[in-house]
């Protein structure tokens, strides 16, 4: 196949045309960011960006009445995760209804892809994402986070839940009433996952 | 007996031949079903039977279809015939499977995610080989029976019990403890143990290797790590001279439990509770981890090579004024550069720290424990490093006709009886895995690998030699034992023509007779029988 080739000649002056037209573009878009609304950058971090009901953020382990975790340190997670970011410690339950439960839960979260996988393989539904993004630390150490960092209920109240087992499951005894209490104790409401 | 006929009682037994699955084989007359099927790699599934248990047939899940019978027939109590045909897939042996499995999760509380058995339990591969059915129990209406009892060395949750009396059998046949019983009838039927009473004998890591699901567990493993998170090595137990072919089970560089390998001609598919805690050594943070020489100072931190190289000098300059202590922790090939190393050097030589050679054969509790909780004593005897003897090795150290003692282990400095000798001697170094207040003692420590740190063989007391593989890397400059002679022979200008474990063990099966014509390949996963002189080990066994 023959290359078509193209000669461009250098040595001829532009002109002020090119420019102008250049300029018009950026005025255009700059009347269309003052007047017409619809900036595509955002002031954060004062302002935060909206994000889908099924974002991948930080995780967050959910809690049993009695305020431990729901976790039952299956490792199920631990498996499922292709970056190997979860660190588990299985111990015994103080009370035996359930004997097992997880004494250290660490996900390093440099090291997580956020790809929900964790959130799909749980069985108990204790795991699932919130809507966090901005992860800032100093250290690398610090941004390994612990058991009851991912139980922190506050976090998920300020940046809401993200993504979590879909609603497929809905019938599931258990997850309704961790939903009813979700919205009795925090005034979530999960409803079907939302773009 | 027909006229002109008579029965041949030396031919061997006519093979039977039969067809499972379309695979057509031969079989020795009396195998079961379910042992030809292993025999052809077909798994009829099972949970009450086991290789080295009496047939019980309990379980029917070992269902199979044969041409000519009736009724579906369990594959682990029947008997092949000469021509029989056998299905273990058809549809109505399927279907069979589907419903037993059903029955028997009928009152299982399908706790997997909080169960230790998850991953190697039948239950769970057979539910997802066969079963497959929603189940039509609800979980409020299933039977409770007791969980988590706490049986010293083994957790019971008589709930995840499936009743197939394997840990009943296994109690009755092997250890004649009958610990566990059924309690109760129908739905209610559990195992239990008489009062709750603990399980005290040395055999209860078994228990919960023998059931097929979470009922019995052990206690030391639990919660510990997922199964499928762990990586087997072939090993063989450092606890006793049985020498029972082990599973190491590892993560990360790190011990997890051990368990055992079956081997029908060691340990069948047992092992010891003492052999299996013998991993907790390894992962001990008290191991010796660099080398050092003990200077005006005090003890100065050296390299291995450095450190080694002063003791060959000393070794050069004392020439047969040295005595060797081997070591029956230590493995063949350790102990072959050893010798070498002894000879080369032309000092006294030995092991018989303790005299385990006198305990090498004798059953201490009539199942698989011996006396001599060394695994190679029998290794150092093949060998011939018993030449010297202890007492006048020692002698001669008392009267400072000893100049260096080069210990492969440190048995001779827990003796305290032998310390004013050893005192008497200017230079001692030794090999040592672990720190001891003893190691005080010497003037050179280096820092030797254990046993799951490096390849090798041990020769059991049935002079049987096993092979054990390596699992993992040593803590910091921790080196096999006969990398350490080796380098010593090195320096000494006489190296050791080999490199590899499998290259001592070459230079081993020449010099010594009754090795000959072995190798690492040949010895294998199983181990190889060395050829019986009069009066070994059946003989000695009797009388043990």
């Amino acid at each position: 196949m023959a290359a078509r080739v193209v000669t461009v000649n250098r040595d001829t002056k532009p002109g002020i045309y090119p420019v102008l037209v250049g300029m018009a573009i950026t005025l255009k878009n700059m009347l269309k960011t003052m007047f017409g609304g619809g900036a595509a950058t955002v002031q954060f971090p004062e302002q935060k960006r909206k994000t889908s009901g099924r974002y991948r953020g930080i995780h967050i382990l959910t809690q049993r009445e009695d305020g431990t975790p729901k976790c039952v340190a299956c490792y199920m997670c631990a498996t499922a995760c292709p970056a190997e970011c979860i660190y588990i410690e299985a111990g015994e339950r103080p009370e035996a209804t359930i004997e097992k439960y997880p004494t250290r839960f660490e996900i390093d979260l440099l090291r997580c892809v956020y790809c929900g996988f964790c959130v799909d393989a749980c069985p108990e539904e204790a795991i699932f994402m919130s809507r966090e993004n901005d992860l800032v630390g100093t250290t690398r150490a610090e941004l390994i986070i612990d058991r009851d960092r991912l139980m922190e209920r506050a976090k998920l109240v300020e940046y809401g839940p993200g993504y979590r087992p879909t609603d497929h499951d809905v019938r599931r005894p258990v997850r309704i009433a961790a939903l009813e209490r979700l919205k009795h104790e925090h005034g979530i409401v999960l409803g079907p996952p939302t773009r | 007996m027909r006229a002109g006929g008579c029965f041949e009682m030396s031919t061997p037994p006519k093979m039977t031949k039969i067809t499972i699955d379309g695979k057509e084989l031969e079989v020795p007359p009396g195998t079961t079903v379910i042992q030809a099927g292993l025999m052809a790699g077909i798994e009829i599934p099972h949970f009450c039977w086991h290789p080295d248990l009496a047939v019980d047939g309990n379980c029917r899940m070992c269902l199979v279809e044969i041409e000519k019978m009736a009724k579906l027939q369990i594959a682990c109590n029947t008997v092949v015939s000469d021509g029989m045909v056998v299905r273990t897939t058809s549809e109505k042996a399927v279907q069979a499977h589907r419903t037993t499995l059903e029955f028997l999760l009928v009152n299982h509380p399908i706790d997997c995610p909080v169960c230790d058995q998850a991953g190697e339990c039948y239950l769970q591969d057979q539910y997802m080989e066969h079963g497959l059915h929603d189940s039509k129990i609800q979980p409020e209406e299933k039977v409770r029976k007791r969980k988590v009892v706490d049986l010293g060395p083994i957790m019971l949750d008589a709930e995840r019990c499936v009743l197939c009396s394997r840990c009943l059998r296994f109690e009755a046949e092997v250890t004649h403890t009958n610990s566990f019983e059924f309690v109760n009838r129908g739905d209610h039927t559990q195992i239990s143990t008489f009062e709750n009473r603990p399980i005290t004998h040395n055999y209860a890591g078994n228990l919960a290797d023998v059931c097929p699901v979470g009922a019995l567990l052990s206690h030391d493993f639990r919660f510990k790590m997922r199964v499928w998170f762990l990586e087997a090595t072939e090993s063989v137990c450092t606890g006793c001279s049985t020498g029972c072919n082990i599973f190491i089970d590892h993560r990360d560089g790190e011990a997890q439990r051990l368990r055992p390998r079956r081997n029908v001609e060691v340990n069948k598919s047992w092992m010891c509770d003492i052999g299996r805690r013998e991993y907790k050594e390894i992962a001990l943070d008290t191991r010796v981890t660099g080398a050092r020489i003990k200077g005006a100072s005090g003890w100065e931190d050296a390299s291995n090579v450095s450190a080694l190289d002063v003791l060959a000098d000393r070794l050069e300059a004392a020439g047969a004024a040295s005595a060797f202590l081997a070591t029956p922790q230590a493995s063949n090939e350790d102990l072959f550069a050893f010798r070498t190393l002894a000879e080369r050097v032309g000092g006294m030589l030995d092991f018989r720290v303790g005299d385990p050679q006198d305990k090498v054969r004798v059953l201490e509790d009539g199942v698989l424990l011996r006396a001599d909780r060394n695994p190679n004593t029998q290794g150092c005897l093949d060998q011939g490093l018993g030449r010297t003897g202890v007492k006048e090795i020692l002698a001669a150290c008392a009267a400072g006709k000893v100049k260096v003692l080069v210990l492969e282990g440190p048995e001779l400095l827990r003796q305290p009886e032998a310390m004013d000798a050893v005192a008497k001697v200017p230079f001692v170094a030794v090999m040592a895995t672990h720190e001891e207040p003893i190691l005080e003692r010497a003037h050179l420590v280096v820092p030797a690998a254990m046993w799951a740190e490096t390849d090798g063989t041990f020769t059991n007391y049935q002079r049987r030699v096993q092979r054990f593989r390596r699992a993992f890397a040593g803590p910091g400059s921790a080196t096999p034992r006969w990398e350490l002679t080796a380098r010593v022979l090195k320096r000494l200008g006489a190296p050791l023509a080999a490199g590899s474990t499998r290259e001592v063990f070459a230079l081993l099966a020449k010099a010594v007779a009754d090795y000959a014509g072995l190798d690492h390949r040949s010895v294998g996963a199983g181990g190889r029988a060395l050829t019986p002189r009069p009066g070994d080990v059946a003989t000695q066994e009797a009388r043990a």
